[in-house]
């Protein structure tokens, strides 16, 4: 999982960079960089840092 | 008839006051007209004849004393390049090429001084961080907390020495503030969309390498050497209480040699974010004028790797996951640390324009009243929300407002108008408050001194900020970021803009945040990022450096939570 949150980070930041390249429009690529910040922020919030917490020094 | 002629004065002084203050309806022109066009002026021109007829003070004068400084500094402090002597006895003398030297020579040194003053300011920072940490965490921990401050200024910079100044500025080019040395002109650059991405410096390690032993590269290596400390030293306040003593020196070494280097070359160097704009038409490029994103986000999103890592500290949840108060041991050194912060940031700011002189520099009056404003309405919505949420203006979240607030001018600070400071400050300490709740009840992240929500939230605020507040007022040199024109935000009218800072906002949170994360995971397998359980309970102070820092004093654990 811990590798997982890491892969899905990082394809956030490349759907953010690939916008530049996949339109030229202002709006489009506003789109595309926020739906990456979305993959990124999901990736570390939903992904790994679940991953930590299952093992979570409070619940043993 | 006398009361009359007093209102009369009255009005008149007001009204020549109001016009003074009102802006003109069109701008003024470079060039006075009347300097331009009259014959006048053209016969006032200085000649070489002119020059030869100046005089020094009498020497005989001078050896009385000057005890009112009006004959120190004058012709005879030019330096003539020609100098008279008995090989030369033909030389021209003083020449308008040598005034132009001296000028073009003070200009330089006036931006030289400004930029090494600054920079000492910034570097005194590192107290002030070193100060609001340690107060914010209990005594048992002191030294280790202290230590780690300490220490992380000695290592970034060795690190940043050996490699990271390289890697960061070691293709930026012609610095025209700082005398347009060339020195620095080897980026490792690869082509994507048809476009060229700077990705980093190769030149400069040691500061020897490829001509780096120059005046201008010292002087940059200094500024930029105490901006990359501070990244490091945010870090320290997220993970202290349990953070293993070598594996803060490995993290801190690898963050200071590569991963702050790193995106630090894509926004100042010269790397691909910078560039958006010239070669996607995206604003002026990824803008961040003294750092919100490249010190304090990379800080604070660095910081919520090593935190993630490490896990919280014993006795923060319970086993329920409810978060546990553990005030710091000392309020009156956090705030006086806030203090000494903001004093820092006086040199973060208006220094990150590398210069007082020429190209449009005159702005750091701007730049420092900016700071100023939104520090202090950054304190006043972190103090109001805890105010009216929990009942009492608490110390320590007042002073991170103030805090966040500084973080997040930091980016737009040289690009905003007074009002858009205050009002991206205000918002940014209530968005502190906000953020460390988050952090601490939802994400389930210890973070001791708050230093995620500090500098990674409210650093990343600050970067969206430039997108949006920049008024299009800022004239350095006529273009920003290879683009003519003065950096302008969604309010003012371009929405390309904001779109390259969401861009350096992605590549902050998905690619910083992945390569500190994977680097801190191997340092973790190798030399173990956390404290065992018996040294975390006893307070890190003797298990991990030998000495208590308070010996004198008795801690009491049942009291204190020490």
């Amino acid at each position: 999982m811990i590798i997982a949150g890491i892969i899905v980070t990082l394809l956030g930041f490349l759907v953010a960079v690939a916008s530049l390249g996949m339109t030229a429009s202002v709006s489009g690529r506003m789109i595309l960089v926020l739906i990456g910040l979305a993959v990124s922020l999901g990736g570390i919030i939903g992904v790994l840092n679940p991953a930590y917490l299952k093992n979570a020094i409070w619940k043993r | 008839m006398r009361k009359t002629s007093s209102l009369l004065v009255i009005f008149l002084s007001l009204a020549s006051f109001a016009f003074a203050q009102a802006p003109t309806a069109t701008p003024a022109p470079a060039t006075p007209p009347a300097a331009a066009s009259s014959p006048a002026a053209a016969a006032t021109a200085i000649t070489n004849a002119d020059l030869k007829g100046i005089a020094a003070p009498d020497p005989k004068v001078r050896a009385n004393g000057d005890p009112n400084g009006d004959l120190t500094g004058n012709v005879s402090d030019i330096t003539v390049a020609d100098p008279i002597t008995d090989k030369t006895p033909k030389a021209k003398g003083l020449t308008i090429g040598d005034i132009a030297n001296q000028v073009g020579q003070n200009k330089i040194a006036i931006n030289f001084v400004w930029t090494l003053v600054t920079g000492f300011l910034v570097m005194f920072m590192q107290a002030g961080f070193a100060v609001v940490e340690t107060g914010l965490c209990r005594a048992k921990n002191a030294n280790h907390t202290m230590m780690m401050n300490f220490m992380v200024y000695g290592v970034g910079m060795l690190a940043y020495w050996l490699i990271g100044f390289a890697i960061q500025e070691g293709g930026v080019g012609a610095v025209a503030n700082l005398g347009g040395s060339p020195v620095l002109s080897r980026e490792f650059v690869v082509t994507l969309f048809g476009k060229p991405f700077g990705l980093w410096g190769q030149g400069g390690y040691f500061l020897m390498h490829g001509g780096a032993y120059d005046v201008f590269v010292m002087v940059l290596f200094l500024f930029q050497m105490v901006f990359m400390d501070t990244a490091l030293t945010i870090v320290t306040g997220a993970a202290a209480e349990r953070w293993k003593y070598a594996a803060f020196m490995a993290s801190s070494f690898v963050m200071g040699a590569f991963t702050y280097p790193l995106f630090a070359n894509w926004a100042w160097g010269g790397g691909w974010l910078a560039n958006l704009g010239a070669n996607f038409g995206l604003g002026h490029g990824y803008a961040d004028f003294a750092g919100s994103g490249v010190v304090h986000a990379v800080g604070g999103i660095t910081a919520l790797a090593v935190s993630m890592l490490i896990g919280p500290r014993i006795g923060k949840f319970t086993r329920q996951g409810k978060p546990v108060a553990m005030p710091g041991h000392d309020l009156v050194i956090v705030l006086t640390g806030c203090f000494i912060l903001a004093f820092g940031w006086f040199g973060f700011n208006p220094g990150s324009t590398l210069g007082a002189s020429g190209n449009g520099n005159l702005r750091i009056g701007s730049i420092a009243v900016n700071t100023m404003l939104a520090g202090m309405t950054g304190s006043f919505g972190a103090m109001l929300y805890m105010w009216l949420r929990y009942g009492k203006p608490d110390a320590s979240m007042t002073g991170n407002g103030l805090l966040a607030g500084l973080v997040a001018i930091t980016a737009p600070s040289g690009f905003v108008n007074p009002v858009g400071s205050c009002i991206l400050g205000l918002i940014a300490g209530v968005l502190v408050c906000l953020s460390v709740e988050f952090v601490e009840k939802v994400l389930k992240i210890d973070d001791p001194v708050g230093a995620i929500s500090v500098h990674g939230t409210n650093g990343l605020w600050g970067v969206i900020c430039v997108g949006l507040f920049a008024d299009g007022k800022s004239d350095y040199g006529g273009s920003w970021g290879g683009v003519n024109g003065a950096v302008t935000g969604l309010f003012y009218g371009d929405a390309g803009q904001l779109v390259a800072q969401l861009i350096g906002c992605a590549t902050l949170i998905g690619f910083v945040f992945s390569f500190s994360f994977v680097l801190n995971w191997i340092i973790d397998a190798v030399v173990g990022q956390r404290v065992g359980s018996k040294a975390e309970l006893e307070g890190l102070d003797l298990p991990e450096m030998g000495a208590l820092c308070y010996p004198e004093f008795a801690l009491k654990p049942e009291a204190t939570g020490a």
